[in-house]
């Protein structure tokens, strides 16, 4: 957990804090400046309210937020997403409407995301709000990303619409290479193209991306950005889903949201297992979202071993399991995370190749299967070579011939200092071997040739007969196997 | 110095020949039979890790067909092929390889045999059946119950126990001489109580403390200590208070940092559930190894690790707060 005091995450800290640094929504802002301004002036616009729209990241919330502080007004801001039932509207937006502003500010009542708010079998937060907008005293703002459902028909009538385009790749890219510069992060132009595309004028959905590759691996390339960046295109119907799920009311709609949605079921696992606990606050409902969660895993792998028929609970579990295990009534108002899971696989399979090519190397001179090496063995090895004498170490890479990379596995900061001193130990044994065999030529090579004939390496250090420094080694070795001769 | 060559001393150290198998003394004798009459039935190694079952069966090839042995021997380990379609292809070509000059039969060694399904072992019994004029199977296993009937029945039975103190401290004493590692007498004591028995492990860690530095009961039980990743308690201990998120967080960094598979961390859990250095308790521990059993279950049917794994972090942090758990 991060326990730096001021790491904010990116999307925050390069959030537009002025209306001008808004960019490319250039007909949204006038739209939205005019009404604010006739509201400042006293005159009270025809529409009370204006509505937002349009994909996630084009930055409807972040133009709100920065009128705010250009025309220093004052903010109320609350989802809508919880705020579904009439009497909550009216206890929230109801108050707040009809207040008298402080200090001669103006009240700005932000309601974020109302299309989460019309979920079938909602309890009239809509046409409450219907009832409020006409009177109210104080400019609404409300956002939507989907303003087209029949349940906001009645809104759209009421609201000043104003649209939010997606952005130009020129401008996302320009956006991104900024977050670059002031980070000092080395970065490919082609690559934060990549990312543009790929998230479809999402910027936040960029930035997200950008910090991800740029923190794992200080630099953006096209390489690692192919690699970690997956088109979020579908960002909307995965919006849509969660939402779907984690606020439904009754079973059939959580599984309506899952069934409905393009996503592969593996995603979709992978974004609710990382957004259970941006939903859920209360522990009790978190588990019983898990434990659906891990059944609806466990059926799915019966239905890819060939019985689909199993696939249908794969949907019941993920679905209503997860919306019905929320039984404390509270939900928490934190956005939608990336599942970290994707990028960490990247990194976490290559560190398994790299244990699994050393098992591969060391494991059959033990005479133990790979399993048990990773379990018994490795973990003293790995001890070794982080902490143990350096020389020996050099040694063991000698002796089992592993690469740079793996020695970089074991070792960790260390594997430089090992890897010089096993070139030592090879310029040695190159050295010394050379003199052996010009001294005498191969004489007793047939019955001195050990046992073991695996290690590719030890095996042609043994089998030169040696004489003066590795001495004391062979004598051990040969006292080890004394009684086979 | 010797240190040009540094091998793992459980690779340099082991027997090469029954004569150098200093314990098991029966089965060493028996085996030394076969030697001498140039014939064997299917044998069956059974007993815990590290108590010379491998090392047997290539000790017994080396003194029936000499320093060259490896070639009339294949080695195959269960856990590590892919399915018993593997094991039949390369049974099948080795069959057909060059017999040994005097004796009538090729050796093969199916190492952690117990890890294969039923099926695979009836598999397995129809290949033995099916080159028996040239081949003999040495099946090694953990857990001689999880091999099936019909094969226990072809097969003698060899049972392996673990190693006593006597042997191996005399051993450790041995290598530690021969490397000329400086020790404490009662750090190989030390040794013998932590590794129970298993050869292997005792090595492993006397190797690891030697490379520390001086060989003493402290040195021991750290090594032992940095083998199980204390992280694993620190993630338990973290959950337990409630703090789901930052348990997870080090789920994550353990399975980053140490390439570790749902599997490996399962394990490694139930390593500690009943340790006395974890506090909780005392029925929670029961509960947890049940959630942890169904987990590890789901997790080998094929299900995801991450899912399974946050399933089981989230159960333990609310179990954690029912309980007011931890100290």
């Amino acid at each position: 957990m991060s326990k730096a005091p001021a790491r904010l995450p990116w999307v925050i800290k390069y959030r537009p804090k002025h209306v001008d640094e808004v960019v490319d929504q250039e007909e949204a802002k006038s739209q939205l400046l005019t009404w604010i301004e006739s509201w400042l002036a006293g005159k009270v616009p025809s529409k009370r309210a204006a509505l937002l729209y349009g994909p996630p990241g084009v930055g409807k919330t972040s133009l709100v937020e920065a009128i705010v502080r250009d025309y220093k007004l004052e903010l109320l801001e609350l989802n809508a997403s919880d705020y579904r039932r009439a009497e909550d509207i009216r206890k929230t937006v109801g108050m707040a409407a009809f207040r008298r502003p402080l200090f001669g500010r103006l009240l700005l009542i932000l309601l974020d995301e109302v299309d989460g708010m019309s979920a079938r079998g909602d309890a009239g937060g809509i046409e409450e709000l219907l009832r409020i907008i006409p009177n109210t005293q104080n400019p609404i703002v409300l956002t939507a990303n989907d303003p087209w459902q029949d349940a906001l028909k009645p809104l759209r009538e009421q609201v000043l619409m104003v649209q939010f385009k997606e952005l130009t790749l020129n401008n996302v890219v320009g956006l991104l290479q900024n977050i670059c510069n002031k980070e000092g992060i080395e970065c490919d132009r082609e690559a934060l193209r990549y990312i543009a595309e790929k998230n479809m004028g999402d910027v936040r959905a960029c930035i997200n991306d950008l910090e991800a590759v740029a923190e794992g691996y200080g630099k953006v390339t096209m390489e690692l950005v192919r690699a970690l960046v997956r088109g979020r295109d579908k960002s909307i119907d995965l919006w849509r889903t969660l939402n779907g799920i984690f606020y439904a009311k009754e079973g059939w709609q959580a599984r309506k949201a899952v069934l409905s949605s393009e996503e592969d079921y593996e995603t979709l696992l992978a974004w609710l297992n990382d957004n259970i606990p941006n939903k859920y606050g209360d522990p009790e409902d978190a588990f019983r979202a898990w434990d659906a969660l891990s059944r609806a895993s466990l059926f799915l792998s019966r239905a890819k071993g060939g019985d689909w028929d199993f696939l249908t609970y794969v949907f019941d579990m993920m679905g209503p399991g997860v919306a019905m295990a929320r039984k404390s009534g509270e939900i928490l108002k934190n956005r939608y995370a990336y599942p970290s899971k994707i990028t960490m696989m990247a990194k976490l399979r290559e560190i398994r190749e790299l244990r699994d090519s050393v098992a591969a190397k060391v494991a059959p001179r033990l005479g133990v299967s790979m399993a048990t090496f990773k379990a018994d063995v490795l973990p003293y090895l790995l001890i070794m070579f982080r902490q143990g004498d350096v020389e020996r170490a050099a040694g063991m890479v000698v002796s089992y011939d592993l690469t740079e990379d793996e020695v970089q596995y074991l070792a960790g900061a260390r594997a430089r200092e090992i890897m010089r001193a096993a070139e030592k130990v090879r310029q040695e044994l190159r050295r010394g071997a050379k003199a052996e065999a010009t001294a005498k030529k191969g004489a007793e090579q047939p019955q001195e040739r050990p046992a073991e004939k695996r290690g590719q390496l030890t095996l042609d250090l043994f089998g030169v007969p040696s004489q003066g420094a590795s001495e004391a080694k062979k004598e051990g070795r040969r006292r080890s196997s004394r009684s086979s001769r | 110095m010797s240190t040009a060559l540094e091998l793992l001393w459980a690779e340099k150290y082991r027997p090469r020949t029954l004569d150098e198998i200093v314990n098991q003394r029966e089965i060493v004798d028996r085996l030394k039979r076969f030697v001498k009459e140039k014939n064997m039935p299917h044998l069956l190694f059974a007993g815990p890790p590290g108590t010379g079952k491998t090392t047997a069966a290539h000790a017994l090839a080396h003194d029936l067909y000499g320093e060259g042995y490896r070639q009339f021997m294949l080695e195959l380990n269960a856990s590590d092929e892919r399915g018993i379609d593997t094991i039949r292809e390369k049974v099948k070509e080795f069959a057909r390889s060059r017999t040994p000059p005097d004796i009538p039969f090729k050796i093969v060694l199916l190492d952690e045999a117990d890890n294969m399904t039923a099926d695979a072992q009836q598999a397995l019994r129809r290949l033995m059946e099916l080159y028996s004029n040239n081949t003999r199977f040495i099946l090694a296993a953990n857990y001689p119950s999880k091999i099936i009937d019909a094969l226990q029945s072809r097969c003698a039975l060899f049972r392996f126990t673990p190693l006593s103190k006597e042997d191996v401290v005399s051993r450790l004493k041995f290598i530690a001489d021969n490397e000329k590692a400086s020790y404490d007498e009662d750090a190989l004591e030390a040794i013998y109580d932590v590794s129970e028995g298993d050869m292997r492990k005792a090595i492993n860690i006397l190797q690891t403390a030697a490379s520390l530095g001086k060989v003493t009961v402290d040195s021991v039980y750290r090594v032992i200590g940095m083998a199980r990743p204390k992280d694993i308690r620190e993630m338990i201990e973290v959950a337990l208070k409630g703090d789901f998120t930052g348990a997870r967080e080090l789920l994550r960094k353990l399975m980053i940092e140490y390439g570790l598979s749902g599997e490996d961390v399962v394990r490694q859990v139930h390593r500690e559930i009943f340790s006395a250095d974890l506090k909780m308790p005392e029925e929670l521990r029961v509960l947890v190894a049940d959630y942890l059993g169904e987990i590890h279950f789901r997790i080998v049917e094929g299900s995801d690790d991450d899912i399974q794994l946050s399933a089981f972090l989230a159960w333990l942090s609310m179990m954690g707060r029912k309980y007011g758990a931890t100290s």
